[in-house]
């Protein structure tokens, strides 16, 4: 008998211990069994105030870094929609991973892109994924990018102003055909208005590699490899991945040789 | 974010046998957004002699123009540099021959110009704690003038390619008793 | 009204202290790891320190979760601590409920889930997990503290990252080497690599040092070594 029961206190809150050994093997895992459940932190506002505990004991600077990444591009056109990437996953200036996959295949027919926080995104991504499954289990039909980006939203919106980090593209196939939305963590959701542009696929593929190429040149935080996505009516292709050493140099012998002809 | 980290910018010094190396990338950015891939960070001071100034971008040029200048009034000896670099956000990193004994010199300093002068390599920049880890494994003593341009080119081209704000190619310079190699690099764009 | 300065004494103030609570701590330590195509390696250093004070130089940071898959932490040892209780627990839960053992993979994702539910109150701790997957093949995975999971074939993490990755680009990834094959390296390059780097991070990273502890995973089970570093 402790001492707290001693006194009668036992059923004063700030004295009992709920949390026995066994609980907190549940409770730290609690997004095992409800996936949008996530840990709610001992202070208001994560956002900021999880700043003012970056401090040791000693006064120096914790300094916790997400890995993070940046460039994305998807349009569509006449031949459906194209995602195009880099791969650099930065944590502050360090470059954590030049091989990281910022498209995240959620099934044959949806494809999300992955901008801001890296977990955040990739988390989300598995979420929606089993969400769409379950949709397709009990409606014996695919879900429509429509649907599948509102979920998303809704999801992320339940965290708003918590510090969530991502602004993603949704890109798709359904009924209605290619669909592009974009979602960020502020719940904010809108379908692309449409391009009708009469690209072969080839000129939209060189289109995507050559914006990001140019990204990564101008831009610290993106590099490493270009990957192209190409969404079809029958599903997705992977189109290629280009390391951006490569395409610099080819790109550069490229612009040398034309103005060598004028 | 440090001012040091403004510009961004990697370098590296070391010695050989008879010979010393300097290198640095090439990049002029302002924080993420790369402006130039043709920016010189080491200056030539005398015949043996080379500074490189990484920091902040104005501070290397400004610094360099006033030490061009002390040098034409009063033959400075490079011990005594670092008087003036007092205020400026640039870390020193010199590197060159005595100019009797042709004995290899290495040094570098902090920002208000206390001198570090190991037997091996100094670094500076923001790539530093990359470069740390890749001469602290590669170099060894008494490298002649063809291994230290590998030893150093391959310090410096794999340390600035795990740095974000460093990089976008590579001088390097190999400074012999007859002559100095100059040699630009072929490194990642991105 | 005297206008003469009062004296202050600290210890008789009856103004409000604010007293704040540190949560974290960073308490330092180096994991590396480099998987081949039958065996991965894995080493981490065994000083345990806060701020410019050393705990224990014997601290092992490697935990084996199950025959094939062992974790590497560096960072708060506290959340370390909680982290792979945890983790032990789940590795058994599941063994009595499917009657078999977890798979490195598995076991990788679901350590990445249990890090992004602290999402607002991290775990500051750098993960390498490495393991043999079904095939028998060596990988190794490392995170983010909210739980970003990269697959890899090596990786340096915790408080002499930045210092060993390039290294290992260089050596193992054979980056900016020109004309050289790519193949995957052997068991007995990647023990003698696992241990240089660690020697030029124990002269460079204060919080690094002592020694290593190395664990060799391959199909015939998993072997242990200790290697001496600088102790200063």
């Amino acid at each position: 008998m402790s001492l707290a029961e001693l006194c009668g206190m036992e059923d004063t809150g700030a004295f009992k211990f709920s949390n026995n050994l066994n609980d907190d093997i549940t409770n730290f895992c609690g997004n095992f069994s409800s996936h949008i459940q996530l840990g709610v932190p001992p202070f208001q506002n994560p956002a900021t105030d999880l700043a003012n505990l970056a401090k040791d004991d000693f006064g120096r600077d914790i300094k916790i870094k997400f890995d993070h990444g940046t460039t994305t591009l998807g349009f569509m056109y006449q031949g459906g929609v194209i995602l195009a990437v880099d791969s650099r996953a930065t944590g502050g200036q360090f470059i954590g991973s030049q091989t990281m996959k910022k498209i995240v295949e959620i099934n044959d027919f949806l494809l999300g892109t992955l901008a801001g926080g890296a977990a955040d995104c990739v988390y989300w991504d598995r979420v929606l994924a089993k969400q769409c499954r379950m949709y397709e289990l009990r409606n014996r039909e695919r879900i429509s990018v429509a649907a599948a980006s509102k979920l998303m939203s809704n999801m992320v919106y339940n965290y708003k102003g918590m510090g969530l980090s991502m602004g993603m593209m949704l890109a798709g196939y359904d009924k209605r055909g290619p669909q592009l939305y974009y979602i960020d963590s502020e719940g904010t959701r809108t379908p692309d208005s449409g391009y009708k542009w009469d690209l072969t696929d080839e000129e939209a593929y060189d289109l995507g590699r050559r914006s990001i190429y140019h990204a990564t040149h101008r831009d610290a935080y993106s590099g490493g490899i270009v990957r192209v996505y190409h969404m079809k009516p029958t599903g997705w292709v992977h189109i290629d991945n280009n390391d951006c050493l490569d395409l610099h140099y080819k790109y550069q012998a490229e612009k040398e040789d034309v103005e060598n002809k004028i | 974010m440090s001012i040091l980290a403004y510009n961004g910018g990697a370098m590296v010094a070391m010695k050989g046998e008879n010979c010393v190396s300097i290198a640095a990338d090439r990049r002029f950015g302002i924080q993420a957004q790369t402006v130039a891939t043709n920016f010189e960070k080491i200056f030539e001071m005398g015949p043996h002699l080379y500074v490189g100034l990484p920091g902040l971008a104005t501070d290397t040029q400004t610094v360099m123009e006033k030490l061009r200048f002390r040098k034409n009034f009063a033959m400075l000896s490079h011990m005594l540099y670092e008087k003036r670099f007092g205020p400026f956000f640039v870390e020193p990193v010199v590197a060159g021959l005595e100019p009797k004994t042709y004995e290899p010199f290495i040094c570098n300093m902090d920002l208000i110009g206390c001198i570090n002068q190991p037997k091996d390599f100094v670094v500076g920049g923001t790539a530093s704690a990359q470069l740390y880890g890749m001469c602290e494994a590669l170099w060894e003593p008494n490298l002649g003038p063809d291994d230290l341009f590998e030893t150093t080119s391959q310090a410096l081209i794999n340390a600035f390619d795990r740095d974000a704000i460093s990089g976008w190619g590579a001088t390097i310079y190999i400074i012999e008793k007859d002559k100095v190699t100059i040699k630009n690099l072929k490194t990642r764009m991105d | 009204m005297s206008l003469a300065v009062k004296p202050h004494y600290p210890d008789y103030s009856n103004a409000p202290i604010q007293r704040s609570f540190n949560p974290y701590a960073d308490n330092g330590g180096s994991v590396v790891a480099i998987a081949g195509d039958d065996f991965v390696i894995i080493g981490a250093d065994t000083r345990l320190s806060a701020g410019f004070s050393i705990y224990t130089r014997e601290q092992n940071k490697l935990f084996q979760l199950s025959p094939t898959t062992v974790l590497g932490c560096s960072g708060c040892w506290c959340d370390t601590l909680t982290l792979t209780r945890i983790l032990n627990s789940r590795m058994q839960m599941y063994q009595q409920e499917h009657n078999k053992i977890m798979s490195t993979e598995a076991c990788a994702q679901m350590l990445s889930t249990m890090l992004y539910y602290k999402r607002f109150f991290p775990y500051y701790i750098s993960n390498v997990l490495v393991g043999l997957d079904n095939n028998g093949k060596g990988c190794v995975y490392s995170y983010d503290p909210i739980g970003h999971c990269e697959k890899a074939t090596y990786r340096a993490g915790g408080s002499a990252g930045a210092l060993l990755q390039p290294l290992l680009d260089n050596q193992i990834g054979q980056k900016n080497m020109l004309n050289v094959k790519q193949e995957s390296v052997s068991q007995e390059k990647a023990l003698s690599i696992i241990k240089d780097v660690f020697i030029s991070a124990a002269e460079r990273d204060i919080y690094t040092g002592d020694s290593i502890q190395i664990k060799i995973i391959t199909k015939e089970g998993i072997k242990e070594e200790k290697f001496e570093l600088r102790k200063d």
